[in-house]
């Protein structure tokens, strides 16, 4: 295999429609342009080939040559047909084995940049959209920009050889075409442009409009909808915004039709002159018949193809050129070093973590989410940190396992600088449980070893899985660890969610962290469920050192040490008994809960 | 109605189920649409006769037996026939894409009409959900599907029409050999489409699993984790394995069905050269004149092609759309939910008898045998594990789900009798999943009650009672401000969407509606801002008859009765202290939370 392509961090332009495919396989990319520069000399060769073909044919009904003569023009112009017959279907072979050619390698080539992005443009919704449009599809974008410049070629080569053999014969006429095509090839290009925008202003009531339709056919709103009988109120908005969008697309749609088809009955005009100034020379002999009737052919065919190709093309490069855009600031976004890398087979046990004077405000927002935020963690003990939505909680284990660095202040792990540990090492260092956890659509075996992706044995994965309860589920699998879950595969078997919610608690149990966090690990579980999830965390935590991000204050007192987060610090910090005998927001929010049950 | 549905509907039957459907939508301009397809058809029809009387003319003029006004009378001609070729050409496809966009607009509307039909429990049910996500995108095909068919009518067949008649003035077995040089072309559409959906069938799993390898390593759910547990070199092999089979498959494919067009191209050909060879024979016998051989000559390659198109872009997307175009149709011949609009009394009780409930495909009933008074003014409260049938036997109660058995009534008119709109009539809610809609503030409130006008005022009044001001959060536009970011608005926290989720329900329960259903949000919610809602919910309860469903056990000792659901059935109920004394399910369900707190 060849060296792997890479996204570089430079300027794409359209040159890059030819650069990336010849790159990737230059032999097919020749091909394809050899076959299309051929297939664009076809319109005058066969010109040439059925004019003397005509001429012959002439000559031989009013008896100046002979029947054999006939032969050679005839043997041309079979020829010419059977290349466009044959061409076409191998061509077609072609065309796909380039495209999936690229999809091996530009493809994974944006996948691979995409693992290793700086996390905040996965967060930052802007750079998230870029990412999704570049994403979507690459290898056929790009593509269509190969097709792009190889149309526009064809057609460069096509008009160029068609007029070059009439100027061999009559050189002016050439000359007329050409300075009348001057101004139809800058009216395509511009109401290419125009329609393009046009589209783009529309865009955004059709986008309107959809999100609309989604609201009045959507499951998750079904329950609103029919109770609160919105629909039909709703529908005649969507309306409204779907024949806005479509008075837009019309109206530009109507002038790219008038500026077309006027270009083409400007072709059309031309071609009638040549025609009739070419009628004299045909009287003379000038011009034979056959050459003659072979550029009113032509030039006939060329006010067709004028008209739909230029368009169509000005406007698909427009769309590229809008990719290629993108593509360049996707290229350019920041990547973290070593993202896609291994963890580290061991790391020691930090003795103490400690966050000095740490400010930290989300890229792109004012709102400083961490204020002078001082702390000071220790091993195997557990802490628990609690506190309103948005206070920070999570953010603090973002900064931990370094998917963001740009804090100030420091933060040290025995002393030594948090920015200073490779990602590998960072890895090694924490496992994370999360509210949102991630379900891999694997073998069971492999999503619960995916803790311990280094070297995890069969052994300590099937031990997790019965310390979390999950041996009877694995045993009525009909493949046992072995058996992929969710719908992927087709054997694949679905599980309900406290069993996914297991395998996800499983997954930090095989790691070999020293240092566990759970990130709200039962916010969507009922009661019950949430209670036989605590009695997990004993096992968790047996020697470890656990950080437990809750709402639920009552299971915050597992742990040796609560940290209520507020207002970007710690506000309090101590045992349950300490905290609620102290007095304050713990104890608040810790009666708030407890006053519902309290008798 | 039920022999509609029965009715299987094949090709033709789509196509005349959809003509009408698209002519009403403008008459005038569709029949306009259709004349102007023919005269299309004719005016291409009409070059071939044309040029041969133009270059008939001018190597009359050459060989000097004719005059040059002859010559440049076929050339006016032949200038006209482009031109309004041309000219017809524009307007034709013009109007094509014109008609097409404004009926799609037309069905949508319908389409939505008839999914707000449609009985709320159908979404739950995923084949109407499949069925109904394919009839979305059916709807435009079928558009296109229709208009493809009658373009074949009005466009092609009058074409080759014209075509026929010209070749067969010339040579009359030009025509047969024609029509048997299209043949092939159809046998490699027919094969090429088999090659490719055995191939399709074969390769989508592996597409899916590339696809979702390609998840785990990039899709924002996956992201973090799959970065930190450094999982991105499994994934890798993964995503490069199936990309590498994927690609077999699908090359295995393209040669087979590439090889196939090469064979039948190559027959194509074959016949091509044949009617050169006619052609040639002819002029040289002098039984054609080289005019009549040179428009012969130079309309076969548009004949071809158009031929072609017929067959490959229309014969080919007709078939292969119809599929999701009967779902479009089936889709809309589905019944609707019925009832009469019957005068409910706000005064009554309602009462469930025997009710059992079970979803659609599931093999358990969610509800089961729940007979049950609820009294008006009353406060009800719901309780149970997940997945014990509360939130379903709520939406009984509200008429959106219907009882498979039993009966659910309110002062003796029957859920099942009464249409949708005059039982909803009565009744507001808060609901679980509670829609965060990307509209202004006052429509996100408004929208309960549509038919009531939402002035400052009265949201003035239901957003103090939901606990929200629109003040805090520094709204530009005060209750027209827009909440959502991707719509040039603003966006709000979830307990924000919270609140504004009860100001909704209140602004609905405003006039006179006497029953108010509270589903308890599941998502993470912060106690303090948890007990708020509570004591909110308690509040909005006291003058209605309230019927809430929740987790936290702490928070139902606010209401008259407590109802204990496990496993779809009704297993207490009472009110707090009966239950606790009683030492069944729910003394089970307070103790396991109470444990935490004491």
């Amino acid at each position: 295999m060849k060296a792997a392509m890479k996204i570089e961090n430079r300027e794409y332009k359209l040159r890059d429609f030819l650069i990336i495919p010849f790159s990737v396989s230059p032999y097919l990319t020749l091909l394809r342009a050899a076959d299309k520069v051929v297939y664009a000399l076809i319109p005058s060769l066969q010109i040439l080939a059925t004019a003397k073909f005509i001429d012959t044919a002439i000559n031989i009904l009013n008896s100046r040559a002979q029947k054999n003569q006939i032969i050679f023009p005839l043997v041309c112009i079979l020829l010419i047909i059977a290349h466009q017959y044959i061409t076409f279907a191998l061509m077609g072979l072609v065309r796909d084995k380039m495209s999936m050619t690229l999809t091996e390698a530009f493809r994974t080539a944006v996948t691979e940049k995409r693992a290793r992005l700086e996390y905040r443009h996965i967060e930052n919704n802007e750079t998230w959209d870029l990412i999704d449009r570049v994403g979507k599809d690459p290898a056929g974008r790009l593509d269509g920009g190969f097709n792009i410049m190889l149309r526009m070629a064809d057609m460069f080569f096509r008009v160029g050889s068609v007029m070059l053999v009439l100027a061999m014969r009559v050189w002016w006429a050439a000359l007329v075409i050409a300075i009348f095509s001057i101004p139809l090839f800058y009216l395509a290009v511009k109401s290419g442009k125009t329609n393009y925008e046009a589209s783009k202003e529309a865009a955004k009531h059709t986008r309107r409009a959809q999100y609309l339709q989604s609201v009045l056919t959507g499951r998750g709103s079904a329950e609103e909808r029919s109770l609160f009988g919105y629909s039909h109120e709703v529908n005649k908005r969507y309306y409204e915004k779907y024949e806005t969008a479509y008075k837009i697309n019309m109206k530009s749609q109507r002038s790219r039709f008038i500026k077309m088809k006027s270009a083409s009955l400007i072709t059309v005009l031309i071609s009638v002159l040549i025609a009739g100034v070419l009628i004299a020379p045909l009287g003379t002999g000038d011009i034979t018949a056959g050459m003659f009737m072979g550029f009113v052919t032509s030039s006939f065919s060329l006010a067709q193809m004028m008209s739909w190709e230029l368009t169509e093309i000005t406007g698909n490069l427009a769309n590229n050129r809008e990719y290629l855009r993108d593509l360049t600031a996707f290229a350019k976004l920041s990547e973290t070093p070593g993202a896609s890398d291994l963890p580290v087979s061991f790391i020691k046990e930090p003795e103490i973590i400690e966050f000095r004077s740490v400010n930290f405000a989300y890229p792109g927002t004012e709102k400083l989410i961490l204020k002078n935020f001082n702390l000071k963690l220790k091993a195997a003990k557990h802490y628990a940190f609690v506190g309103e939505n948005g206070a920070g909680k999570t953010t603090i284990t973002k900064l931990l396992t370094g998917l963001y660095d740009n804090y100030t202040g420091d933060i040290l792990i025995d002393g030594r600088n948090l920015r200073d540990f490779t990602q590998a090492e960072l890895k090694a260092l924490f496992s994370v449980v999360y509210q949102d956890f991630s379900k891999y659509q694997i073998p069971i075996a492999d999503s619960i070893g995916m803790g311990n992706v280094r070297s995890f044995s069969r052994q300590a994965v099937s031990e997790a899985a019965e310390s979390v309860g999950l041996n009877e589920a694995v045993l009525k699998l009909p493949e046992g660890l072995d058996t992929p879950l969710g719908r992927i595969k087709e054997n694949g078997v679905d599980i309900s969610a406290g069993q996914w919610q297991r395998v996800a608690i499983a997954r930090s149990l095989v790691s070999r962290a020293p240092v566990h966090i759970l990130d709200e690990p039962t916010a969507s579980l009922d009661p019950v469920a949430e209670s036989e999830v605590y009695g997990m965390f004993g096992e968790i935590s047996k020697g470890k050192s656990t950080v437990f991000i809750t709402h639920r204050l009552g299971a915050a007192r597992l742990a040796d040490e609560i940290l209520v987060i507020a207002g970007g610090c710690v506000a309090q910090q101590g045992s349950h008994a300490e905290l609620i005998k102290m007095g304050g927001i713990y104890a608040e929010m810790f009666e708030a809960q407890r006053g519902w049950y309290a008798s | 109605m039920s022999k509609l549905t029965s009715k299987k509907i094949n090709i033709w039957g789509a196509f005349f189920i959809m003509v009408p459907k698209i002519a009403r939508v403008s008459p005038a301009v569709f029949s306009a649409w259709q004349i102007i397809a023919v005269a299309h058809a004719i005016s291409y029809g009409v070059i071939a006769p044309v040029t041969q009387y133009f270059f008939d003319s001018a190597s009359r003029f050459a060989s000097g037996q004719a005059k040059w006004p002859d010559a440049a009378l076929g050339l006016v001609f032949l200038a006209a026939a482009h031109a309004i070729k041309q000219a017809l050409n524009g307007t034709a496809n013009f109007m094509n894409l014109q008609y097409y966009r404004k009926v799609e607009g037309v069905l949508a509307t319908e389409l939505h009409e008839k999914i707000s039909g449609l009985s709320p429990v159908s979404f739950e049910d995923t084949q109407v959900l499949d069925e109904m996500n394919k009839a979305v995108q059916g709807k435009d095909e079928a558009v296109w599907y229709a208009g493809t068919i009658l373009l074949m009518l009005t466009f092609y067949i009058p074409y080759f029409v014209c075509m026929a008649f010209y070749l067969f003035g010339i040579k009359p077995l030009l025509v047969v050999s024609l029509a048997l040089v299209f043949s092939p072309t159809l046998i490699t559409q027919v094969l090429r489409a088999k090659v490719f959906s055995k191939a399709e069938d074969k390769s989508a799993p592996v597409r899916r699993e590339f696809d979702y390898y390609e998840c785990c390593i990039t899709a924002r759910e996956y992201f973090r984790e799959t970065r930190i547990l450094g999982a991105f070199a499994y994934f890798r092999k993964l995503y490069g394995d199936s990309l590498v089979l994927l690609n077999k498959i699908r090359f295995r494919a393209s040669a087979k069905s590439d090889m196939a067009e090469l064979g039948m191209q190559i027959l194509s050909l074959g016949g091509y050269v044949g009617i050169l060879l006619l052609l040639v024979d002819s002029l040289l016998n002098g039984e054609i004149s080289v005019g009549a051989f040179a428009a012969v000559f130079g309309s076969v390659d548009q004949m071809f092609s158009l031929m072609k198109e017929l067959i490959v872009k229309n014969f080919g997307a007709v078939a292969g759309n119809f599929g999701r175009v009967r779902n479009y149709l089936k889709f809309m011949q589905m019944p609707v939910r019925s009832g009469c609009d019957v005068e409910i009394d706000k005064n009554a009780d309602i009462t469930l008898s025997g009710v059992s409930f079970t979803y659609p495909a599931a093999r358990e009933s969610a509800v089961t045998s729940v007979s049950l008074s609820i009294k008006k003014g009353e406060t009800i409260a719901v309780v149970g594990e997940n997945g014990s049938g509360k939130t379903t036997l709520v939406r009984l109660i509200t008429g959106l789900y219907l009882p498979d058995e039993g009966l659910i009534s309110y002062g003796g008119v029957s859920t099942e009798a009464a249409s949708m709109s005059s039982i909803f009539k009565n009744i507001s809610a808060v609901f679980q999943n509670f829609q965060r809609y990307q509209m202004s503030l006052r429509v996100n409130i408004g929208i309960s009650d549509v038919n009531t006008a939402a002035d400052d005022l009265t949201l003035g009044d239901v957003c103090a009672q939901a606990g929200f001001d629109k003040n805090d959060t520094g709204f530009a536009n005060g209750y027209d401000t827009m909440l959502s970011r991707e719509f040039n608005g603003v966006d709000l926290s979830g307990g924000e969407w919270q609140r504004v989720a009860i100001a909704r329900g209140l602004f609905r329960s405003r006039r006179g509606r006497q029953v108010i259903v509270l589903d308890e949000p599941t998502a993470a919610i912060d106690p303090i801002e948890e007990t708020k809602i509570y004591n909110r919910f308690a509040e909005i309860a006291k003058d209605k008859t309230a019927i809430y469903v929740t987790h936290r056990l702490g928070s139902v000792k606010l209401a008259d009765r407590i109802i204990v659901m496990k496993d779809g059935r009704l297993a207490e109920q009472g009110t707090h202290s009966e239950l606790m004394g009683f030492g069944g399910e729910y003394a089970r369900l307070y103790k396991a939370q109470e444990q935490w707190y004491v």
